[in-house]
């Protein structure tokens, strides 16, 4: 190995223990957060959840059972030694563990939010290198309508009129998003339209994104040398432009994933279609602490590791990012 | 080794098969429907007898168990189910004789006399071994045991006579009767896999989606006429609506302005059900100015409860003017129809010396009752009251009564699901729930007396006039503005015949049939 390449894996060693590190700072700092908003929230999970069957007895049992009558360091600690050795605690309402209930829906929303995150890019990304190379036009002009329009009306409306439109008028498509058989193709077709809705909105907004960011790049220097040594427009737009313009896209994806990791839930109600959002949603209401607890930190943990792939991979992209980022870390 | 190649032509192809997939609708069943697909609104939690979270729980364990006897389709009354004979040998001691051959299901043998002790007894009796406590402990009020007499028969002993024993126990969730092996050897996960040995058996359960019961071949019973029953949690009302419209729903029930854009749908059937809950405006007794009986009754004077429901529930709900509904033993015919009086009312408030008054109105934020608080705001404006309307969300309001915090209500709209039972409906006003349930905060020994003597009374006229007795004193304290005991809307195929228990709390999905 020549020593230029031992910099570099060094340098790059040191970016992702950096990165790492943060990580696991951020993941703290949430279960931190969580378990502070959990105890401070107003509200009696016991009154809640057992409604007027409650009698007092019942209730102070169900407190106990559920450890809030315990002084909150310890519940602190406790809630901290269990997340760490992955027991994310038992539902208060079915006795059930906290990790089997995110089990089971999270496969829903790992496969709506990828789905939609593909689909924005698979589509956001041709319409936003068309929009930029054929800046002024009528296509253009008529693209960026369409977008901002996406962006601009809420997910859940858009599922609403996706399903009078493809479900009720054309009876294509189904309305419940979820096959109660669990068949591959039905399950396949009943996702179409909660992808779609969630997808227009992104894919909007990476059109506009990646136009504004190809515009930048190929007013570079760099882009005019490419051309003046004779290389293809569509080899210089596509292999130099829009990797560079992929950058901030990349970034923005990342926190797209995580937003619709929990916070795809409209469109999970409105399709009926179980989901961590769903879950987080109906566990608030019933001040079904362990529950919410577990799932927004599996939530947190998924975000943040998205986070540091989309990190990383920017960094593979532009190693000048790399670069900076392990040189502020040496010289402190 | 192959290169596998993707070009155009296979892009076009794959996407083209892919949209004749999703453009083929399942196939379409014909002949009699073997199947159902039913909206449930509320998530399945537990399916044990012990721990169940509410109706919608104990639609589905009333037919994946047995009890010793249940309602006849359609109606409060009762049938024998897993007894062959029950009989009442005395106020306190209820003699049963199962049927032989009943048989659990997952090959958890043959329930037994033992099987029925155990299941009542592991609600009703504290737990032993640590076991957790039943949250239904109080429906078995009384009972000092089950004893068993020989393989199919036993004896449930009361310390005190109960009228309600049947109705509200033995034919209901705290009278499923589970085998004590399965729930042994199952432990916590029988409560997602429950072993019964009624019409259906459960065949899945799943968090968010819902469950799916096929019917029970080695039921002894009346066998139900679809061999599969999909029960789907759907939270919201539109996509419910939607759902009935694309035919993925076979049967909902919805509340009545839910439900009105369903009745020009060709192949739906849309009938209006009385509920059994019962929704009231009520007022802390123990706080000035509430505590005086003439601002009281100025208040109920000057609500008009017909412009409320058309409000809250565009006039699709039957107007209430007493604690409990026509359809329960008990309910007071010739009750008080207050109608709405400001000069009346305005004078009882210069009587008490009351000007300028401000309180609050606690309500649920759900759009019924934040439209009935308006009204109710606008109205009580007119007699000199200004009410600032308190919406909160679920978790915070149920907990509003609890304690002493219950001391800072003023006013509040409320709802409580009822049974058919006048002591269930009654039990939530006596004075030991101040602090729980009774956010009147209402305190009244002859209400108390009225109730404890309708609860042991077993001769019906009796105890009838026990519990119109105990609603003329609650009608005397002006401490409730009765509003309605709503109205459930079923939406269903045109040929189905659904089947409820009336009030349509209760659900009875092996009674569920073909319209004939």
């Amino acid at each position: 190995m020549s020593a230029g390449e031992g910099t570099r894996t060094a340098e790059a060693m040191r970016y992702l223990a950096s990165r790492l590190v943060t990580t696991v700072l951020i993941v703290l700092g949430a279960m931190l957060l969580l378990f502070t908003l959990s105890a401070v929230v107003p509200g009696d999970p016991a009154t809640t959840l057992l409604g007027p069957q409650a009698t007092p007895e019942l209730s102070r049992r169900f407190v106990t059972e559920m450890g809030l009558d315990q002084p909150l360091y310890i519940r602190l600690w406790r809630f901290f030694a269990n997340a760490l050795t992955g027991n994310l605690g038992t539902d208060v309402i079915s006795g059930r563990p906290v990790a089997g209930l995110i089990g089971e829906v999270l496969p829903y929303t790992l496969i709506l939010t990828f789905s939609a995150i593909g689909l924005a890019v698979a589509i956001g990304v041709p319409l936003g290198v068309f929009a930029a190379t054929h800046r002024g036009s009528v296509a253009d002009n008529v693209l960026a309508f369409i977008s901002v329009a996406f962006i601009a009306v809420p997910s859940f409306v858009i599922a609403i009129f996706l399903l009078l439109i493809f479900a009720i008028w054309l009876d294509w498509l189904p309305v419940l998003g979820a096959s109660r058989t669990g068949a591959f193709w039905d399950e396949a077709r009943r996702m179409i339209l909660p992808t779609l809705a969630l997808a227009l909105g992104w894919i909007g907004f990476i059109a506009r994104l990646i136009r504004t960011s190809m515009l930048e790049v190929m007013a570079e220097p760099f882009i005019r040398t490419s051309r003046a040594f004779g290389l293809s427009r569509r080899l210089v737009t596509y292999k130099y432009a829009l990797k560079n313009a992929c950058i901030p896209t990349i970034t923005i994806l990342g926190m797209g994933v995580g937003r619709l990791l929990g916070g795809a839930v409209l469109v999970e109600i409105v399709f009926a279609r179980p989901g961590l959002g769903r879950l987080i949603y109906q566990a608030i209401s019933e001040r079904n602490y362990p529950v919410v607890q577990g799932a927004v930190l599996v939530v947190v943990v998924l975000f943040v590791v998205v986070n540091l792939v989309v990190d990383l991979s920017y960094s593979a992209i532009d190693p000048r990012i790399r670069h900076d980022a392990s040189r502020r870390g040496a010289t402190g | 080794m192959t290169n596998a190649h993707f070009n155009r032509r296979a892009f076009l192809a794959s996407v083209g098969g892919t949209a004749l997939a999703c453009a083929l609708d399942a196939p379409a069943q014909t002949g009699p429907r073997t199947s159902i697909t039913v909206r449930i609104d509320r998530d399945l939690a537990v399916l044990d007898p012990a721990n169940r979270t509410g109706p919608w729980d104990g639609n589905v364990m009333r037919v994946v168990f047995q009890r010793l006897m249940k309602q006849k389709p359609n109606s409060s009354e009762l049938e024998l189910d897993a007894a062959a004979e029950v009989r009442q040998v005395s106020p306190t001691v209820i003699e049963f004789r199962l049927k032989p051959g009943q048989m659990f299901t997952d090959g958890f043998g043959e329930m037994t006399a033992d099987d029925v002790k155990f299941s009542f007894e592991r609600i009703g009796l504290p737990p032993k071994d640590g076991a957790k406590e039943s949250s239904y402990k109080a429906d078995w009020l009384f009972l000092q045991g089950v004893e068993v007499k020989s393989k199919y028969e036993g004896r449930i002993v009361l310390t005190q006579p109960r009228a309600n024993l049947y109705d509200v126990v033995i034919a209901d969730g705290s009278g499923c009767i589970v085998s004590r092996k399965a729930v042994g050897e199952r432990g916590a996960d029988f409560a997602t896999k429950p072993v019964g040995s009624g019409p259906y058996q459960l065949v899945s359960l799943e968090r968010q989606k819902g469950a799916t019961l096929r019917r029970n071949p080695a039921y002894a019973g009346r066998k139900p006429q679809y061999e599969e029953i999909s029960i789907r949690f759907i939270p919201d009302a539109r996509t419910t609506d939607l759902a009935l419209r694309s035919g993925e729903l076979d049967f909902a029930v919805l509340a009545p302005a839910s439900a009105e854009p369903l009745r020009s749908v060709a192949g739906l059937t849309v009938n209006d059900q009385p509920s059994i809950a019962y929704v009231w405006l009520g007022m802390n007794v123990e706080k000035a100015p509430l505590s005086d009986l003439r601002v009281r009754q100025a208040i109920r004077l000057a609500l008009d409860v017909d412009q409320m429901l058309a409000a809250g529930y565009n006039s699709k709900a039957p107007r209430l003017n007493t604690l409990l509904p026509p359809q329960i033993l008990g309910h007071w015919r010739e009750a008080p129809v207050y109608k709405r009086n400001v000069a009346e009312a305005k004078s009882l408030l210069a009587a008490a010396g009351a000007s300028n008054l401000k309180v609050k109105l606690l309500i649920l934020n759900q759009a019924n009752y934040q439209s009935m608080a308006l009204v109710a705001r606008a109205l009580l404006a007119e007699i000199g009251v200004t009410v600032e309307v308190d919406a909160q969300e679920g978790g915070t309001f149920w907990n509003s009564g609890k304690g002493d915090t219950g001391k800072n209500i003023d006013l509040f709209i409320t709802r409580f699901n009822g049974k058919h039972d006048p002591n269930f409906i009654m039990q939530w006003f006596v004075s030991g729930q101040i602090g729980n349930w009774n956010w009147q905060r209402w305190n009244s020994p002859e209400f108390d007396a009225l109730y404890a003597q309708s609860a042991g009374e077993v001769d019906p006229a009796r105890r009838r006039q026990l519990v119109v007795d105990a609603q003329r004193v609650m009608d005397k304290s002006a401490a409730f503005v009765w509003l309605t005991n709503e109205a459930n809307t079923l939406v269903y195929r045109n040929w189905i015949r659904p089947a409820g228990v009336p009030g349509w709390i209760d659900w009875q999905y092996d009674d569920f049939g073909t319209a004939s």
